[in-house]
């Protein structure tokens, strides 16, 4: 698997658990869907719970100032996001 | 005669006299509501195994009287090891994510931990939604601002308010080594199941409960309860 899929299944894998979306669902999410505002379960607690298990599981560092609205307004927005974050 | 507990405790035991008594110690904040159901289906598979099974709340949380603000981990610990102190028979500790930073200063006879967590990533995460929703809100906060804010006033951290006391030792929390100690994770060689605690809205899972209480017997075997 490349560093760019491995990404894509973590973040698959970590937005089913949060947002308890199945396995279906998770891999039914492409670039274009809408995630904070869309989703029903994506409130405020779990971008919170997002962005650590990204930090755990990508091994990444997220800083406060690098949030803003975009990166949770698609999945195609946030994969971009990790992976920005994971390649440094 | 010692003061009875004040705290509300919830005991699903077996008819006749248990094996030993299991300490539930649950996920800490938004993360036990969302496990609840599955720790009590796994007190009940435990009970069918002949175990006691104690789920207690902490002090400040879920029925207690004790306002939250006013304690803080090492009142936990207290708590906690004062319940232990008060058990006939011998204790298991089980203890779920944050609930391994508080489960070392009750005497039992062996522990076991789930997917143990530091302090300092649950507080990261309740600083966040805070700073999450304050955007939500049109107010602009930082994680610095709020942990500056902190050392001098109780802080409202996703409903939570939490004492300066809390918030400093849940920033420097680590499970402690205690002995003897199964340590599982999910997955293959530990519990199977998903994290049900991080989910956004609280599911159950009966699965995982049964696994988890599979797992904590043959621990108490090993650990010479018969």
């Amino acid at each position: 698997m490349t560093e760019a899929n491995t990404v894509d299944a973590t973040l698959r894998a970590l937005l089913a658990d949060v947002l308890g979306l199945g396995e279906a669902r998770a891999a039914a999410l492409t670039g274009d869907s809408g995630l904070f505002g869309e989703l029903p379960e994506f409130d405020s607690m779990a971008v919170a719970t997002v962005l650590t298990e990204m930090e755990d599981r990508l091994g990444i560092l997220i800083d406060d100032d690098e949030i803003d609205g975009e990166i949770f307004e698609t999945y195609g927005n946030l994969l971009a996001f990790s992976q920005r974050k994971v390649t440094g | 005669m010692t003061t009875p507990n004040p705290e509300h405790v919830l005991r699903i035991a077996p008819a006749g006299l248990p094996r030993a008594t299991i300490l539930i110690v649950p996920p800490l904040f938004e993360e036990a509501n969302r496990t609840r159901r599955t720790l009590v289906l796994a007190m009940r598979a435990l009970a069918a195994e002949r175990f006691a099974a104690v789920l207690p709340d902490l002090p400040g949380q879920n029925e207690s009287v004790v306002p939250l603000e006013q304690v803080d981990l090492v009142c936990w610990q207290d708590a906690l090891a004062e319940l232990v102190s008060g058990i006939d028979g011998p204790t298991i500790i089980a203890s779920f994510r944050g609930g391994a930073l508080i489960d070392q200063k009750a005497k039992a006879k062996a522990w076991w931990r789930l997917a143990p967590v530091g302090g300092a990533s649950l507080l990261r995460t309740l600083m966040r939604a805070r700073v999450s929703a304050d955007r939500e809100a049109g107010v602009m906060s930082s994680l610095e601002g709020l942990q500056d804010e902190a050392k001098t006033a109780p802080l409202l951290l996703a409903g939570n308010r939490l004492s300066s006391a809390m918030i400093a030792q849940l920033g420097a929390s680590e499970a402690q080594v205690v002995e003897p100690l199964r340590s599982a994770g999910l997955g293959a060689d530990g519990i199977a199941g998903t994290p049900l605690w991080l989910r956004a809205e609280p599911g159950e899972d009966a699965a995982m409960a049964e696994a988890i209480a599979a797992d904590i017997s043959v621990w108490s075997k090993t650990c010479g309860i018969s």
